[in-house]
Parts: C-alpha cells; sequence; structure tokens
C-alpha cells in the first residue's frame, strides 16, 4: 500500500525538479548603496522573480560586466539574489547588465572560457539591469578646509593692518 | 609745580603723558581683555567636544585647565599689543585729534591754551588706547584661531583629541603671548 503511495510523489518530484523552466517571467529590483561617505565599498543587490511556466529553477549564475561569474543565492521560492561590491572610487554611475544563466547555459559559459572564446555568444537565460545612481561621496571641500581658510584671510588682514600701523 | 600737580608730583599733563607709553592697564580694559581671552579660549570646546568626539564630562579637567591657562596667555597678549600700538595709534590720530578738538573748542575763549592742550592729550589718549585695545582683540582673536583650527585640523590631527587639544590650544596662545613681547 504505502509503496503505491510513495512511487506517484517520487515520480512528481523527479520530473519536476529535473526540467527545465520555460517561459520565464523575470521581474527585478536593485538596490546600490547611495552614501559613501563612512564607507569603501558600494554594495549592489538584485533581487530577481522568476515565474516559470513549467518546470522549477534549481540554480542560476550571473555574469557581472567585469566577466565575473558568481552563484545566485536562492532567498525564497522563485526568488533569487545577486549581489557583489565595487570600490566606491572606481563604481561608476548606470546602468550594468547582469546576464544570467541556468545549469544549462553555465556549463556552455565554462566551456567557452575553456577554450578561450567570447563568452557573449553564450546565449543567457536572461538578462537585468542594475541601476546605480552613484553614491555621495561628502562635499567636494571639506568645512575645515573652508575655515581654515577664512581664517587665513581674516588673519592677513589683521597682520597686514598691524603693519600699517607700526610702519 | 602748576595747579593741576598730583600727589606724585606730576602734573596731570605729565600723568597723562605717561599714561600714554604706560603698560598698565585700566581695571575696565583688564576685564575686557580677560572676559574676551575667556570667551575665544572656551569657544575650541565645543570643536573639541562635537567635532573631535571629546566627552565633555570626563575631560572636564583638561578643558577648564587648559582654558584658564590660555584665557591668561591671550590676556597677556592683548595687554602687550595693546601697548606696542597704542603710541604709534597716538601719533597716527594726533593730527586729525587736535584738529577735531579745537574746531569744538574754537568757540571757548575763557579756555586756557595749556587747558586746551590737556584736553587734546587726554583726548588723543582715549581715541589711542581705544583703538589700541578693540584691533589688540581681534589681531589676537584671528591668529589665535587660525593657529587653533590649522593645528588641529592638519598638524595634530594624528593625535588623540585631548593631546591634539592641550597642544593646540597651549600652542596657539602660547605663541600669541611670546609674540607679542616683540617690540613690532
Amino acid at each position: 500500500m504505502s509503496k503505491i503511495f510513495v512511487l506517484p510523489v517520487l515520480l512528481t518530484f523527479l520530473v519536476g525538479f529535473g526540467s527545465a523552466c520555460s517561459n520565464p517571467q523575470v521581474t527585478s529590483k536593485s538596490f546600490t548603496t547611495k552614501d559613501a561617505t563612512i564607507v569603501s565599498h558600494i554594495g549592489f543587490i538584485s533581487e530577481i522573480t522568476v515565474k516559470c511556466t513549467t518546470g522549477v529553477l534549481s540554480s542560476l549564475y550571473a555574469e557581472l560586466e567585469d566577466g565575473s561569474i558568481i552563484p545566485v543565492a536562492v532567498v525564497a521560492p522563485e526568488t533569487f539574489q545577486v549581489s557583489w561590491i565595487e570600490e566606491s572610487k572606481s563604481a561608476r554611475s548606470g546602468q550594468r547588465l547582469i546576464r544570467i544563466f541556468d545549469e544549462e547555459g553555465y556549463t556552455a559559459l565554462r566551456k567557452a572560457i575553456r577554450n578561450n572564446e567570447p563568452t557573449g555568444s553564450v546565449p543567457e537565460f536572461f538578462s537585468v539591469y542594475v541601476h546605480h545612481s552613484g553614491a555621495y561621496n561628502g562635499p567636494w571641500v571639506k568645512s575645515e578646509f573652508i575655515a581654515v581658510v577664512l581664517s587665513i584671510l581674516v588673519s592677513q588682514f589683521a597682520l597686514t593692518t598691524k603693519s600699517k600701523i607700526v610702519s | 609745580m602748576s595747579k593741576s600737580s598730583s600727589k606724585g608730583g606730576f602734573t596731570k599733563e605729565e600723568e597723562l603723558l605717561l599714561q600714554d607709553f604706560s603698560r598698565n592697564v585700566s581695571t575696565k580694559s583688564s576685564a575686557l581683555f580677560y572676559g574676551n581671552a575667556f570667551i575665544v579660549s572656551a569657544v575650541p570646546i565645543w570643536l573639541f567636544w562635537r567635532i573631535h568626539m571629546m566627552d565633555i564630562y570626563s575631560s572636564l579637567i583638561l578643558f577648564i585647565g587648559v582654558t584658564a591657562a590660555s584665557t591668561y596667555l591671550l590676556a597677556m597678549a592683548y595687554r602687550n599689543t595693546k601697548f606696542t600700538l597704542k603710541h604709534k595709534i597716538a601719533i597716527k590720530r594726533e593730527e586729525a585729534v587736535t584738529r577735531d578738538l579745537l574746531k569744538k573748542l574754537s568757540d571757548d575763549k575763557k579756555m586756557s591754551k595749556k587747558e586746551k592742550d590737556e584736553r587734546i592729550l587726554w583726548q588723543k589718549n582715549e581715541v589711542a588706547d581705544f583703538e589700541a585695545t578693540t584691533y589688540s582683540i581681534f589681531h589676537n582673536n584671528a591668529l589665535f584661531l587660525t593657529i587653533v583650527i590649522l593645528a588641529s585640523f592638519y598638524f595634530l590631527r594624528s593625535l588623540t583629541p585631548a593631546v591634539n587639544y592641550t597642544l593646540s590650544i597651549g600652542t596657539a596662545s602660547g605663541l600669541l603671548a611670546l609674540l607679542s613681547t616683540g617690540s613690532n
């Protein structure tokens, strides 16, 4: 009796797990560090929700603009997260294209890298954009510098006046 | 001796002349100097408390000690600068004061020339005293704050706030007191 019950469940699980995601509907939202006054790196996070018509996604990989490939974290069913950091000095503002690969695409990508072929030719599963509007690095001129300049000007005036009186 | 001779045997004119060259300051002037010196010495406490993040309660003794020493040194600098400038200002203003006062006193026929001269001398002394006092305060305050800001934010920024505070305030007030002893 129990064998008859377990078998269909196992089959369903295997079929579901193994089948590739078809016709994915992708939505993404992103976050990047806005204030870099006390941090040295800018954090980039993109949360991606993928809804498949059939099949499920087990694991995803992301290729960043610099060519590095990082695994995408699964944070909830159908929800993935890709995150990385860049040095605040070199992190430019604007759009960043993130190419996402499934297991199959990742294998093709690895193969292309192994064969020294351009990875751009490997079709991605889907791609998302992460927008970085730029981070605030503090004022252009530090307030103490302004204070020093102003006080030097006043002192200069005081000294010249004194030399005029004394002369 | 003239009618206006005082207990010390000096005439009023001589006293005024002595006052012109005197290093002594009146109580009013002294109070002004010490009051100003205290305010200017205490202002950097805010800088070190809010910007350099010194704890105001644990550093209270240091703040009081350094402010007191700085007040004394700054007041000394004010006094010395005033002394250096007063006579020079008196010479520069002499002509204008004399002209102004003679115009005012031209109607008064009863006043003797000696009295008029005394009035002019007194007025000149007053003008020079006031100008030298205010200028001395301005000059020393400007230099003090410049040295404090420069030292605390640039030269001594790597030191701990307490050392930074003591050295920057000590250097600024000490340097001004020392420089004020010069003749120019």
